[in-house]
């Protein structure tokens, strides 16, 4: 098996040998909802964060009388899995105030399942990266580290966040690597199993996943490229896109996904954390200074750049801008994108989804008349 | 022959010219005191129509944001959920902006959101000086409000909240408020003089006094003010906090009002009061009669909404630029549905069970605006807690607070007729 088909098998499913074994060390997994949440303190902590995700669920009918159909369909599916024991392997979840629909989440498992998880915390995260805030944040951080450190009789110190960091730092390095091979004529990897890849580092210990990703490079390196496509797409939009066969019905069609804005993409690992002095005060600043999703509410125009960048570095022929129903940050943020990618002579394709993949014949008409307007 | 345009700030005078006669038409005497409300808003509107004109900036704030430092500077706040409120009632042109708006935004986003959008896309209302909103208490607020100043060019300022409640959160939101003096005093050219923002919290302070007074009366049995009259103050709190105007429509209205206690007299002129509701969310902005109705129909009194709902005492220390910046955030942290819905629920729960607590309510309306998820992800959560803690029943309503296309006028009202005969017969 290649280390491609490796890392996509243990994409399908959150839950993987990996965690198993984990686990059996009796060491500890706690799930995240977002990522202003910085990994690196849980892995100082020796303990595996992941990113809860239910790419299996198929209905949501637990979670509806809980949270209403009017509501975004990633957070029903992720309290509809917890509600049907499927996060019981964890030890603890973290939130954020990452959008209404996170936040509800929280408060809803507080009320309907107190016991389920051993230790539960809320960070706030500023809407705004001035240095006051950032101060701010770094204090959250701190808050946080004590919390963990009080839940699970551990200590966060200095040296192993550093080592952290580097862990993840080195995560980031070799996924920029990775994105470096796409933006030839003739990637050597899908945008369908580019996403795969990604996602499976999101439920592995990272050290682990760096060696895989190192693997992955050396193999995509011999690979033979990707030369018969109709055009170039970038992806952007709503978190919760995690699923490849979403991009796979697009690449089905001839588009190839050749780099995006995402959260389980680009925006998740685009920066470094420096490493020099004051660690918590770098991971706060990194995280609320990085390409940034419509919470952070004073970038509008630098999301926009960061599309057009990415549009010029990856050689993009159009934009497909997705968003999750009942997603008010995304839906707001495409006031500004239409006009701003319009202006820069930028094809777009706005789509709506749902989390769970439904209406595949309706995407793939409307991604076979994109394509059939900016095919090369 | 062409319709003549006319800007959204015409629209609200118009509406409040409709508003006003309508009212009278409902009563004699009683409606003396919505006369005065009306006087005041009409007031308002027209400074708000020529501030502009006559060099004054324009803000438009949002309902938590408080009012008292924009007419400190001599600027014109304008609550934009109040004009999209105003416009919604009367005449087809908030469906129109609606409409409008769904052009460029997705459907889902809130409709106070799409009116406006729609009336700037439409040019009918002019970009203002400035905006100023708070990250709280949603995403449709945070998302939209950042866009549009960057879509339609104009300076906007975010006051940052923390999620959980505490003195160090204060402390921050000061800091933001400070931030955000700041920043008006450099997009305006103007300087914040402290004299006059002390004279502007003397008078916030001394309406909220009576504004506290007169809710401690409103629990009274019967409720000495009509639905219509509670909920039409509400523009008036928001947009007018510091103004003198506001201490004498309170001082008038209490001074009425304590009067109707002594005598036990009721708000309704022509129906008795038998039930006691409480909006403990959203509304029909979009059919203002909705409330008479239910007061004709049923005896049944709106005698409080979470909109109404100011808890917060009056800045007690005002003797300087800090303690003011401490005592309006302590403000914003407390201004309704900021304080229900920006946080985690407690904070919705404990207000709400209060708020029907004391206002001795016979049944909890939850006016489920089909935007906010936010409420809707806890909807159940409140429900079962108030029939715990109250005994008593939530009808829900799955409507959007402007679009009357959702859930019309009558098929609300069949709901609150099936209610009545039902669940909360007496």
């Amino acid at each position: 098996m290649s280390t491609l088909e490796e890392l996509t098998a243990l994409s399908t499913n959150p839950v993987n040998p990996a965690i198993n074994e984990w686990k059996a060390e009796g060491k500890k997994v706690v799930g995240f909802l977002c990522t202003y949440m910085p990994e690196e303190i849980l892995y100082a902590a020796d303990m595996l964060p992941i990113r809860l995700r239910a790419p299996n669920c198929t209905e949501t009918t637990l979670a509806d009388v809980h949270m209403s159909h009017l509501t975004c369909t990633f957070m029903r599916s992720c309290l509809q899995d917890v509600l049907e024991d499927k996060f019981t392997f964890l030890d603890g979840l973290v939130f954020t105030n990452s959008c209404d629909l996170v936040r509800r989440l929280y408060d809803n498992l507080r009320e309907i399942r107190p016991s389920d998880f051993h230790f539960l915390h809320f960070i706030t995260v500023p809407h705004k990266a001035s240095e006051e805030l950032v101060i701010w944040y770094k204090g959250e951080l701190n808050a946080f580290a004590e919390s963990i450190e009080r839940a699970f009789s551990v200590k966060v110190t200095e040296a192993k966040l550093r080592q952290a960091i580097d862990v993840y730092n080195e995560t980031r390095h070799l996924l920029r690597e990775l994105y470096e091979l796409r933006k030839s004529d003739s990637p050597p990897i899908s945008g369908a199993e580019t996403l795969s890849v990604i996602l499976a580092g999101n439920s592995l210990p990272k050290d682990m996943y760096n060696h895989m990703l190192r693997k992955l490079l050396d193999e995509l390196r011999q690979r033979k490229g990707i030369s018969k496509y109709r055009a170039r797409l970038m992806i952007a939009g709503s978190g919760g896109c995690d699923s490849p066969d979403y991009l796979g019905v697009m690449e089905e069609l001839g588009g190839l996904v050749v780099t995006d804005s995402l959260c389980f993409g680009s925006r998740y690992f685009w920066e470094p954390v420096d490493t020099k002095g004051d660690l918590m005060l770098n991971l706060a600043r990194s995280y609320l200074k990085r390409p940034s999703c419509p919470r952070m509410v004073d970038n509008v125009g630098e999301r926009g750049e960061f599309v057009k960048q990415m549009v010029g570095d990856f050689k993009v022929d159009g934009v497909v801008f997705q968003r999750i129903k009942y997603c008010d940050l995304w839906g707001g943020q495409l006031l500004y994108t239409k006009k701003d990618l319009k202006e820069s002579g930028i094809p777009l394709l706005s789509l709506e989804r749902e989390y769970v993949m439904r209406d595949v014949g309706q995407l793939r008409t409307r991604v076979q008349a994109f394509l059939e307007k900016i095919e090369r | 022959m062409m319709e003549e345009k006319k800007s959204v700030l015409e629209q609200v005078a118009e509406s409040l010219v409709i508003y006003n006669a309508a009212l009278s038409a409902v009563g004699g005497e009683e409606t003396r005191g919505i006369g005065w409300l009306m006087n005041l808003l009409n007031t308002y509107f027209a400074e708000a129509g020529e501030a502009q004109a006559k060099g004054r900036p324009l803000a438009w704030i949002n309902f938590a944001v408080p009012s008292e430092i924009f007419w400190a500077m001599d600027m014109v706040p304008v609550v934009v959920e109040v004009v999209n409120g105003l416009v919604a009632p009367f005449g087809p042109k908030a469906l129109e902006y609606i409409d409008m708006a769904e052009k460029s935004i997705p459907n889902y986003i809130c409709s106070s959101c799409k009116v406006l959008m729609g009336a700037m896309l439409s040019g009918d209302i002019t970009a203002p000086d400035v905006l100023v909103v708070p990250s709280q208490p949603c995403d449709s607020n945070l998302a939209m409000y950042s866009v549009a100043s960057k879509r339609f060019d104009f300076p906007y300022f975010c006051i940052d909240m923390p999620y959980l409640r505490s003195e160090q959160g204060t402390e921050y939101i000061a800091g933001e408020l400070k931030k955000m003096v700041k920043f008006l005093e450099e997009k305006t050219n103007r300087k914040l003089d402290l004299d006059k923002l002390k004279q502007t919290m003397e008078y916030s302070n001394l309406a909220h006094e009576y504004y506290l007074k007169l809710d401690k009366l409103r629990e009274a049995v019967p409720c000495p003010y009509s639905s219509l009259e509670i909920l039409a103050e509400y523009p008036a709190i928001l947009c007018m906090a510091g103004r003198p105007e506001l201490v004498d429509y309170l001082k008038k209205r209490y001074e009425m009002t304590k009067a109707k206690v002594a005598k036990g007299e009721s708000g309704l002129s022509s129906s008795t009061e038998k039930y006691r509701l409480v909006w403990i969310y959203g509304a029909p902005a979009f059919d203002l009669f909705t409330f008479s109705w239910l007061e004709q129909e049923h005896g049944a009194v709106s005698v409080n909404s979470m909109m109404n709902n100011f808890t917060m005492q009056p800045v007690e220390d005002i003797s300087d630029y800090d303690k003011i910046m401490m005592g309006l955030a302590e403000k914003l942290k407390l201004m309704p549905m900021t304080r229900e819905c920006g946080g985690p629920w407690e904070q919705f729960i404990d207000a709400t069970i209060e708020l029907c607590r004391r206002t001795k309510a016979d049944a909890a309306l939850f006016g489920g605006h089909v935007a906010c998820k936010s409420n809707w992800a806890i909807m159940k959560l409140v429900k079962d807690k108030i029939r715990e803690e109250l005994g008593i029943p939530t009808l829900i309503l799955e409507l959007d607070v402007f679009d009357p296309r959702v859930t019309s006028s009558d098929a609300l009202r069949a709901k609150f007729d099936d209610f009545f005969a039902t669940v909360l017969r007496k």
